[in-house]
């Protein structure tokens, strides 16, 4: 059965939000804001609303699968209830889980996890609304959450997803382009290190739109870096100047 | 896990907070009947049909709700459905597991249940549209933030202030089937209770008990006050025991304080 | 003195090119020398090294630290010291070398929940790390608060030649041990002891201010009439703090300090 698909760019060139093709939406974020996790971080991006926590390096339970020559990383990614429009079971579901190890995959090649033997270092990422793309929303959280821990890392990650819609690549899909669109690339790299440690697909991209979204989603994951760094200097760095910098930490 | 068992309390602290605690006053400063600074935001989850972010001091919790069609309970055909959930995720503390709810988390969640249903702060009999078939199913599900204590008031007020500023779709009967009008209505709201929870240790009696403090605490009530100043709902937890005349006197402070707090509520959620 | 280059970094950011040596938190990547941790970057001479503003306390051998009884095993007890490590007090540390489980009881000495102020005696990527009681002002901490702070806040919890934490000290009339793992343990009159507190968590969260240290001092001056005049509170045994930079008690003349027990 042929459904009517809607246009979801109109003749001006806008999309179902208003943006145009090669526009990420607003994105505001936050270091530090839990008090018992050992490092968190809380992002809005466009109606995506999610928080990263870490606890780590810490014991490991059950001792038995410590692993000797360095830390186990784990990762949780759920969803509250509210999050979704028709209300989600809190239990997890295998798309929590699936997305729970992507997460903790794109995240291990940036920690240096040898430094923390026989450790456990754990990340959540937890969505209060999701609205598309709330994966790399959560992998971008996720990383300033554990620099925010002190753990040591090669870089951070930052993520981006581009997509298809009405026939054209466009960067950031919103929810609604993500239901209703042709194809959807979920994408996060080390920027420093220029290596891509998440890419997913579903739909139907030619080899040349394939390296378009490609190339489109690293420029939009590299402007999202930006917006990570600039967190990370108001948490730790703002109204401080070098010399208190080197005063609080002892010098 | 509960807070209590989860580490070993330094007994130099409890010493001190005993100490302190007889010349009345807290080891954050606070008299033996005071609460912490009290934060409510509401509205901020556009997709749920309400949403209230709530602190206590460190306590963190934030609520939504969601309303949808439901079927009726079998003895209850005349009643729309209210369920209210509460999951402290594992991000909140170090010494909590993922994983389905234990027994402090779903005492948590019926309490507060409690205390919504039994101030009847929405009146079930209104939300039916189809007696025996179908009806408003009324969705608060809770996830706590941060634990530092007295998660039961906290989660009460979330969950109230969530109630109190949420619009649900319209439902009506269209032959054999429900239809939603597009319509926006407010969840029907008459009442404003509000729980306070209180803490026994070594005969001093303290409102709103930080994590530390219910570490040492030797019983914990909860009382739910509604708008007229009666008491709905009460809960005592943990291992100890109170007398007559502490409960007595939680059930002044309950008032009083109660009457001090649903100003606060009222005031953030539109309705002073 | 060499001259000193800084820079403020997260983990990733390139800090130098060239010819140096890479210290603690810092990566060489080719040409360039990368930070692994937010922290300040500091060039001296041709060593870079970078120290981190965030991150849990990791366990060095010699640092003091104050830790908690956990747990008692046949041969020692487990100490909580605020780590993902737990430290280990051997009994026969305690005891001495003729201990053996059927003769020493344990909990005669230190009982769950007990506070220690210890030295990190060994520790390495294989096993937990071990602790002493031996020497000057360790051991069991009779009384006092425990506060607990980031462990890369304690430096300016101590102050240049422990400045800060005298002021605090002599301000509050407390007695204040300090971890480098970031656990505080204050006793004294209970005005003070408020002020104390607040004085110390007030120095975690604006720790990279510039004008803390008058802050503080303006704090603790206000409204200390009461704490002056308060000569009958004598549980604490008197005002005494660290004098020297390092985090060892300073046992005054009237205080019970701990012995090596």
């Amino acid at each position: 059965m042929v459904e009517e698909k809607r246009k979801l760019i109109d003749e001006n060139g806008l999309r179902t939000d208003g943006r145009r093709w090669d526009e990420l939406r607003p994105i505001k974020i936050e270091v530090g804001i839990l008090h018992n996790a050992d490092g968190s971080a809380y992002i809005e991006w466009g109606k995506n609303k999610i928080v990263g926590a870490v606890y780590g390096p810490k014991e490991m339970h059950p001792k038995h699968m410590l692993l000797a020559e360095r830390a186990v990383l784990k990762c949780r990614y759920h969803m509250a209830p509210f999050s979704v429009d028709e209300r989600k079971n809190p239990a997890p579901s295998r798309r929590e889980i699936e997305i729970s190890k992507v997460i903790r995959e794109a995240i291990q090649p940036a920690l240096i996890l040898e430094d923390y033997p026989r450790t456990a270092i754990q990340i959540y990422v937890e969505v209060l609304q999701s609205d598309g793309g709330s994966r790399v929303a959560g992998i971008t959280a996720a990383a300033l959450a554990l620099a925010d821990a002190g753990i040591n890392m090669r870089d951070l990650v930052v993520g981006c997803a581009v997509g298809k819609v009405d026939g054209k690549i466009v960067l950031d899909l919103n929810d609604t382009e993500d239901k209703e669109g042709s194809g959807d690339m979920p994408f996060a790299f080390m920027p420093n290190l220029n290596a891509v440690t998440l890419l997913q697909l579903d739909g139907l991209f030619t080899p040349d739109e394939f390296k378009q979204a490609l190339e489109m989603a690293e420029g939009g994951a590299r402007k999202v870096y930006e917006l990570q760094k600039d967190a990370l200097m108001r948490k730790y760095f703002a109204g401080s100047t070098l010399e208190t910098t080197a005063e609080e930490v002892g010098e | 896990m509960s807070a209590r068992k989860s580490y070993v309390v330094e007994t130099l602290r409890r010493a001190q907070l005993i100490e302190l605690l007889s010349k009345g006053k807290r080891l954050d400063g606070r008299a033996l009947d005071q609460t912490r600074k009290i934060e409510i935001q509401t509205g901020l989850i556009e997709k749920a049909n309400g949403s209230a972010m709530v602190s206590l001091g460190n306590t963190q919790v934030i609520a939504g709700v969601k309303v949808d069609k439901g079927t009726p309970f079998p003895d209850t055909p005349d009643k729309g459905l209210l369920v209210v959930g509460a999951e402290v995720l594992p991000l909140a503390a170090s010494y909590v597991e993922a994983g389905p709810p234990d027994e402090s988390a779903i005492e948590l969640a019926r309490v507060v249940d409690r205390g919504v249903r039994e101030s009847e702060m929405i009146d079930l009999g209104t939300l039916v549209i189809k007696e025996g078939k179908f009806v408003y199913a009324v969705f608060v599900d809770v996830n706590i933030l941060n634990v530092d204590g007295n998660l039961f008031d906290a989660t009460s007020y979330a969950v109230v202030s969530a109630l109190l500023t949420a619009q649900m779709p319209r439902f009506v009967l269209e032959g054999d089937a429900v239809k939603n009008t597009g319509e926006r209505v407010p969840v029907p709201v008459s009442k404003v209770p509000v729980s306070l929870t209180m803490a026994s240790i070594s005969n001093s009696l303290i409102i709103d008990p930080t994590a530390e403090e219910e570490a040492v605490m030797d019983a914990r009530i909860t009382l739910t006050t509604d708008d007229e100043g009666h008491i709905c709902a009460g809960q005592k937890g943990e291992a100890g025991s109170l007398t007559t005349g502490q409960i007595l006197t939680a059930a002044e402070w309950a008032v009083a304080k109660g009457k001090e707090i649903r100003t606060v509520i009222k005031g953030a959620t539109g309705r002073a | 003195m060499p001259e000193i280059v800084r820079k403020q970094v997260i983990p990733g950011e390139l800090i130098v090119s060239g010819d140096y040596r890479p210290g603690s938190f810092v990566e060489r990547r080719g040409n360039d020398l990368i930070a692994l941790r937010i922290g300040l970057a500091e060039i001296i001479r041709s060593d870079v090294k970078v120290i981190p503003l965030s991150g849990s306390y990791l366990p060095r051998v010699e640092d003091q630290v104050v830790g908690k009884v956990v747990n008692t095993t046949g041969y020692g007890w487990e100490i909580d010291i605020n780590s993902c490590f737990l430290g280990y007090l051997p009994a026969q540390f305690v005891f001495g070398r003729d201990f053996s489980p059927g003769t020493h009881d344990l909990n005669s000495r230190f009982r769950v929940g007990d506070m220690l102020l210890a030295k990190i005696e060994a520790c390495d990527r294989t096993r937990d790390p071990q602790l002493s009681i031996r020497g000057p002002g360790l051991g069991k901490i009779p009384r006092g608060e425990l506060v607990r702070i980031s462990p890369t806040k304690v430096p300016r919890l101590i102050g240049k030649k422990g400045y800060m934490i005298k002021m605090i000290g002599n301000l509050t009339h407390c007695d204040i041990r300090v971890g480098q793992n970031g656990l505080v343990v204050l006793a004294g009159p209970p005005e003070g002891l408020v002020k104390a507190v607040s004085a110390v968590e007030l120095i975690e969260q604006e720790a990279h201010m510039a004008d803390l240290t008058q802050k503080v001092e303006r704090f603790l001056s206000g409204g200390t009439a009461g704490v002056e005049s308060a000569g009958n509170t004598g549980d604490s045994g008197g005002p005494s703090t660290s004098p020297s930079p390092e985090p060892s008690p300073g046992p005054g003349p009237s205080s019970n300090a701990p012995s090596g027990e």
